[in-house]
């Protein structure tokens, strides 16, 4: 009996991690394997040249401003649906009419894929008759055609404004998920104590969502390593390699440029660097969990 | 490094692509895959056809697997990295051919072409630039484009543009009283940054000339040179005019042509495949539209024409070779398959054999355009390897971004040109 459970425990998992090891494991491999040649992706012969992908990494203009991007991406992600989900979930908690609709409004983004978002923002964009003109242009009364996507200066924050839509929504579940977690007898003694809103939500409500909070911001952390498709979209990267991100560059270095070696190299970084960050926040969970917990 | 062991550690990212190209009875002899970008509806549906076609009189079946445009890219690649090449194969003849050969990706073709007796089939001009690298032949052309300045009519007659501008002066003066008349002389969509090729093209074909052109795309010439200064800005005047349509880098070529065909702007440096669009949204050729080619600059220098060719290559290590043979043989030289071929991509055909009734008044203009000109060159992102394309693209969309900082642009592009030819 005991025996033949562990079989099917094995049998079981065989599959399911074999697959895992060809689908996720191997190419992770072949692309250690391939960031350390000068592969173009097309070739049978190419040549192992040791770490020089990754010194060439430091004096690469287009390597350093796709980092700098994603590092300017991170901060405002972090930012920006943090505390407007928190805004959102606040507001929605305390009973304002029409609450529920407005959390359904607020939710719906997350159900769209990037493609769907990143199209919608790009008429929202459009410098001629798009959403945003058209509105300054009402305001202002004057003639407004600014190239939102089309323009160095403001093509990546216009796509992180995009993205943040969408990710404000999911931060906003989570903290009324958190907010349903506090203790409602604690809000009461509070009130009848005689503190006012702002002192509640400073005092006892944000510390209590301090786990929730490290949850919004781990995924937000991970999600903008990740971007691509959304920026895939809305900009291609561009205009001229502006709004790179590292995800962005290595695709165009592997399959634009046809250097594979390099841009397996720069997945190689990658992938190192969000390792040790999804590390970092897996920590900090943990550390919430033992506190809260 | 060793074939196999590659195929091993690449297995694991191609494993659905390995799957079907092993698992497929590939041995079977009566079987050719092929793989193309001509997802379009007609064409997909056009291709069909021709493929039955081959079916009827070979006896050999088609297994034909298309991937979109811009994916095609990505997608061939992949599948060469996995040695799972189809036998067939569509590409961009010039340069990224060139690359795929290098890469000892691709099998000649000579004898088959001889033994057909291509020669006679294939028009000249292209059959020269195209076909040959490195002194063996690689690839048959499927249908080949021309970039010229296609126009809204009734917007060129109301501003009293009734005669082509044959010079740069004259070329200027009909923009000028364009602009006199309200209109944004020419549209141009850069967002995917190609579209802003042809202006280049064409400039530094007209002032240097085709040789100096060549120099640069093979990489000994700089783009720092004071040849590609000169074109680059006669560009920046027009720009500076305000020649151009506000915002280029914001729109696509679709976007443009849109504009055009509203008649917002007046003209736009296209391929012929514009008039597939236009004609698809209900214009018609030669009344509603036109073009005429890219004016003299610099008198003396050689006429050229600029264009893509979309040629058909078999793969190194295709399985069934000699189907390949047969299927791309058919494919240049069955005159009834190149008209419907070319009716539906808006192209020219490349097989000389094709009654000219098969074409429109603008494709036949196109077609006289060529013949007369004294080279056919490929456009900027086909004539210079990949890689050095990547940095002159992006310089394009820069340069209409900022005209302005034309100088630093250009030293930048050359710093990175060189270390990307170095490579």
């Amino acid at each position: 009996m005991n025996q033949s459970n562990t079989f099917w425990r094995v049998a079981l998992l065989a599959l399911p991690l074999s697959v895992f090891a060809l689908i996720i494991i191997w190419p992770l491999l072949s692309s250690f394997y391939y960031g350390f040649t000068n592969w173009n992706g097309f070739s049978d012969n190419y040549d192992f040249v040791g770490f020089e992908n990754f010194g060439k990494l430091f004096s690469d203009r287009l390597f350093m401003s796709a980092a700098i991007n994603t590092i300017i991406w991170m901060a405002i992600a972090v930012v920006l649906p943090t505390v407007l989900g928190l805004s959102l979930a606040l507001l929605i908690d305390s009973h304002v009419p029409g609450g529920p609709i407005f959390k359904t409004i607020f939710y719906l983004p997350i159900c769209l894929s990037a493609v769907v978002v990143g199209q919608v923002w790009v008429w929202i964009y459009q410098p001629d008759w798009g959403l945003l003109n058209t509105i300054i242009e009402y305001v202002t009364n004057d003639r407004f055609n600014y190239a939102w996507l089309a323009k160095p200066d403001s093509a990546l924050y216009s796509v992180i404004v995009a993205w943040s839509w969408q990710a404000t929504g999911l931060s906003m579940v989570i903290y009324l998920a958190g907010l349903t977690a506090i203790p409602g007898d604690l809000l009461e003694v509070c009130e009848l104590e005689g503190a006012t809103t702002w002192q509640r939500i400073r005092h006892v409500i944000l510390p209590l969502l301090t786990p929730a909070t490290v949850v919004v911001v781990a995924l937000s952390v991970i999600n903008s390593l990740k971007g691509f498709d959304i920026l895939y979209i809305m900009t291609g990267g561009g205009p001229f390699n502006s709004s790179d991100m590292l995800a962005m560059h290595m695709y165009n270095e592997s399959f634009k440029k046809y250097l594979m070696g390099y841009g397996s190299a720069i997945s190689v970084v990658l992938f190192l660097v969000a390792l040790t960050i999804i590390r970092l926040c897996f920590k900090q969970l943990k550390k919430v969990d033992e506190i809260y917990g | 490094m060793n074939k196999r062991r590659r195929q091993l550690l690449l297995a694991a990212v191609l494993a659905p692509v390995m799957a079907t190209a092993s698992m497929v009875p590939s041995f079977a002899a009566d079987e050719v895959t092929i793989s193309h970008y001509f997802t379009g509806e007609l064409g997909q549906k056009g291709l069909k056809e021709i493929l039955d076609g081959f079916k009827a009189k070979s006896g050999i079946t088609v297994k034909d697997s298309p991937i979109g445009h811009e994916d095609f890219k990505t997608g061939i690649l992949v599948r060469a990295a996995g040695n799972a090449l189809p036998d067939v194969f569509s590409y961009w003849a010039g340069a990224r051919t060139q690359f795929v050969i290098d890469a000892g990706d691709l099998r000649p073709i000579d004898s088959m072409w001889d033994k057909a007796g291509l020669d006679n089939v294939v028009a000249k001009s292209v059959a020269d630039g195209a076909t040959k690298y490195d002194g063996e032949r690689y690839l048959v052309p499927f249908g080949y484009h021309y970039s010229g300045l296609f126009f809204n009519k009734a917007v060129m007659e109301k501003a009293g543009i009734t005669e082509a501008p044959k010079t740069w002066e004259e070329f200027l003066a009909a923009c000028e009283k364009l602009k006199a008349n309200g209109v944004t002389p020419i549209a141009l969509g850069s967002k995917n940054r190609w579209p802003a090729q042809f202006w280049f093209d064409y400039l530094i074909l007209r002032t240097a000339g085709p040789d100096y052109r060549a120099k640069l795309m093979n990489g000994t010439a700089s783009y720092a040179d004071p040849e590609v200064k000169k074109a680059m800005g006669l560009w920046k005047s027009m720009v500076d005019k305000g020649y151009f349509v506000e915002n280029a880098n914001a729109d696509s070529w679709t976007d443009a042509s849109d504009k055009v065909a509203r008649g917002d702007a007046a003209m736009t440096l296209m391929g012929t495949w514009i008039t597939g669009y236009w004609n698809s949204i209900g214009l018609k050729p030669g009344e509603d539209y036109d073009f005429y080619p890219f004016p003299e600059v610099t008198a003396g220098v050689p006429n050229a024409v600029v264009g893509p060719v979309d040629g058909l290559v078999i793969s190194a290590n295709a399985k069934n070779p000699e189907g390949a043979e047969q299927l791309l043989e058919y494919l240049v030289s069955d005159p009834e398959a190149q008209a419907k071929w070319a009716n539906i991509q808006g192209a020219l055909s490349a097989n000389v054999n094709v009654a000219k009734s098969n074409y429109n008044a603008v494709m036949l203009k196109a077609l006289d355009t060529i013949d007369a000109a004294q080279t056919f060159a490929f456009n900027y992102d086909l004539s210079t390897p990949p890689p050095v394309a990547e940095v002159g693209l992006s310089m394009f969309a820069r340069f209409m971004d900022d005209p302005s900082k034309v100088d630093a642009i250009l030293d930048e592009t050359q710093a990175s040109a060189a270390s990307a030819f170095a490579e």
